[in-house]
């Protein structure tokens, strides 16, 4: 008891009596979600400002006599004449492993009604990305578990790599489909209890979409599993254009809490068109200068430094990296829109998605020859480089003579080859949404491929051939698929006895 | 009445030339106006609503407006210009306003700057760090 009034005298005799200074202004005009205030002479940019009543503002236009700031949540209290606080603290959100499994707004207030968040940390939604000296060049591979994309438009930890295509060309869906492969490997590594696996965390940003869509993907991650190594951030149509601007921001800030702190996460901003209009309406109403198409001068700006944060560090910065994946949609497949080539030109790579491919069954609907991937290859293992070195090359010539060969049906042996081949590579990669592929069995594949052991299978049945090769080799040479993950490099005795495997199946094969 | 640029960009001006290093300049702020509405130049009435605005903003730094629940003994008002003067330099107008709202204790407001010693002002900090 005496421990206790000792406390609370010591707590009395330490509180600060004096009146401290505060720095005040005035609602003048407000709506929209944009706010003008007189006053506050020394507001810094991007400081919250306190409305009173649990209501935040942040500070976005400091001009000569005024300041122009956004509402963050709803502003309806928000009356003329009302006093505003400056806070002296630059906005922040929640950052850490208490956020994995969780849907949280773009202030990182949970939305699932799990409760609240007790993160570790905070950190701030708007930073500078990582410097020249902090960076260290990507090596390691994001095995996104689709083959089309792992064998020729590899992607590395700390990479930004863009998704673009029309609407419903599956854009989403390669983003879910490499979060639940991120969960299948974490999984496998943590049940083997494989200390050198870098589990690679997610984060789901989705911006401007239904909150039916949003609900889908979460039931999707939820079951498929992969929810425990995601943080899903929702900023959607029916939240305000403020939210949606942020949100992008707040879930990169997220990811950099992975990334300070040795570990790798990968972020899905979805999408940043629409992000891009969110901002254009905010800068209207800001009345900033517009530009092109109306969106304002930064727009560039706003998504090169959003996707810079992306990085891989050096062990002495952290360690860990932050992988951006952004998706784009285009209208009418023209990529020479002002969103889309801005993201183009700032990300290090794209995988370009093409409507008809997607309604020729060719799903995921990557197109080939307009796809790259500029860092990533450094990052492919081995084995996989071995198999799919010549295979972007194949495809692409597979196209020119496949265009030929609609003309005449006089074709020399060798010209009837790389066709026949090429119908053959372009079913591989046909692959149902949510079912990723390991590694280990898509060089396993690759190689039955590049070996000739596809040529005598019908292109109709090269689907079924597959599936059975998938089931005997992941059945029956278990031992021989862990020896490919283990060596990570197709040597003269794994290829013999990946050889002695596929003949044996070949046989059964009918 | 929109303001334009060109209004803001004016009524700047003739801010910036009534009032010298920030000072308004009574005489010239009321020749300035004066002249404004008798020449009536083209979008006259925005320029003189700018001019307003920013004379006012100019004045409210220039005022100290103390705040308190009873009268302020002359001791004490002694020592809140001295001190107040000290801090935003010398030629701060000051007003005296008395608001019971208050409950107890002084609050100073120069511009944007609010020194908040009141009882209300108190109560009203342990509100919101109750509610973080």
């Amino acid at each position: 008891m005496s421990k206790l009034l000792q406390e609370i005298e010591a707590q009395i005799a330490g509180a600060e009596l004096a009146v401290k200074r505060q720095n005040v202004g005035i609602v003048r005009e407000s709506g929209d979600g944009v706010v003008k205030i007189d006053g506050l002479s020394d507001v810094m940019l991007n400081e919250m400002l306190d409305f009173g009543n649990g209501v935040t503002g942040l500070a976005l236009n400091l001009e000569e006599t005024e300041v122009g700031a956004i509402i963050l949540g709803s502003g309806a209290g928000i009356r003329e004449g009302q006093e505003v606080r400056t806070t002296g603290k630059l906005l922040q959100v929640p950052a850490g492993k208490a956020l994995l499994g969780r849907v949280v707004d773009a202030l990182g207030r949970p939305l699932d009604g799990k409760g609240p968040v007790t993160a570790e940390a905070s950190y701030p939604v708007e930073r500078v990305a990582a410097g020249i000296i902090a960076r260290k060049s990507v090596s390691q591979p994001v095995q996104t578990g689709i083959m089309a994309i792992d064998a020729m438009i590899p992607i590395g930890r700390g990479q930004r790599e863009l998704i673009i295509g029309d609407r419903s060309t599956g854009k989403t869906a390669i983003g879910i489909d490499t979060i639940i492969s991120q969960a299948h490997l974490n999984r496998a590594a943590e049940s083997a209890g494989d200390k050198s696996y870098r589990p690679l965390y997610c984060i789901y940003v989705a911006i401007g979409q239904k909150q039916s869509s949003v609900a889908r993907v979460v039931s999707v991650l939820e079951e498929a599993g992969a929810m425990p190594y995601t943080i899903v951030v929702s900023a959607t149509a029916a939240d305000s254009a403020t939210n949606q601007y942020l949100a992008p921001f707040a879930g990169a800030a997220m990811g950099e809490w992975f990334m300070d702190n040795n570990m790798d996460a990968l972020i899905i901003y979805d999408d940043l068109s629409k992000h891009a209009v969110a901002y254009r309406q905010v800068s209207l109403v800001l009345k900033r200068p517009s530009g092109r198409e109306a969106y304002p001068g930064d727009v560039f700006y706003l998504h090169s430094r959003l996707l810079e944060r992306s990085a891989r560090v050096s062990e002495k910065f952290g360690g860990g990296s932050l992988t951006g994946l952004p998706i784009i949609e285009t209208q009418a497949g023209d990529v020479s829109a002002y969103i889309p080539t801005n993201v183009i030109s700032i990300t290090d790579g794209q995988i370009y998605l093409e409507t008809d491919l997607f309604y020729q069954g060719i799903r995921p609907a990557v197109s080939v020859g307009l796809s790259v991937s500029r860092v990533g290859s450094a990052a492919q293992i081995k084995a996989m480089k071995q198999v799919a070195g010549r295979l972007k090359g194949d495809l692409a010539q597979f196209r020119e003579l496949a265009a030929f060969a609609q003309f005449g049906s006089d074709l020399d042996a060798g010209t009837k080859g790389k066709i026949e081949r090429g119908q053959r590579i372009v079913e591989l990669f046909k692959q149902p949404q949510y079912k990723p592929v390991p590694v280990e069995m898509q060089v396993a594949i690759l190689w039955t491929a590049q070996n000739s052991y596809l040529d005598d299978v019908p292109v109709e049945r090269i689907r079924e051939f597959q599936e059975k090769l998938t089931d005997h080799l992941s059945g029956r040479k278990a031992e021989l698929l862990g020896r490919i993950v283990r060596e990570k490099v197709l040597g003269e005795e794994l290829a013999a006895a990946l050889k002695a495997a596929v003949e044996e199946f070949k046989a059964t094969w009918a | 009445m929109r303001a334009t640029r060109k209004s803001k960009t004016d009524a700047k001006r003739l801010a910036d030339v009534c009032m010298p290093g920030g000072v308004p300049d009574e005489a010239r702020v009321r020749r300035a106006v004066t002249l404004l509405l008798e020449q009536k130049p083209r979008g006259y009435a925005a320029v003189a609503q700018q001019f307003l605005r920013r004379v006012r903003l100019q004045m409210r730094r220039r005022t100290a407006i103390v705040e308190s629940a009873a009268p302020i003994p002359d001791a004490i008002r002694a020592e809140l210009v001295s001190g107040l003067t000290a801090r935003y330099g010398a030629g701060l107008e000051f007003e005296y306003v008395e608001n019971a709202g208050l409950i107890g204790g002084v609050r100073v407001q120069v511009g944007s700057d609010v020194f908040d010693g009141s009882v209300r002002g108190r109560l009203q900090q342990l509100q919101a760090k109750m509610n973080e």
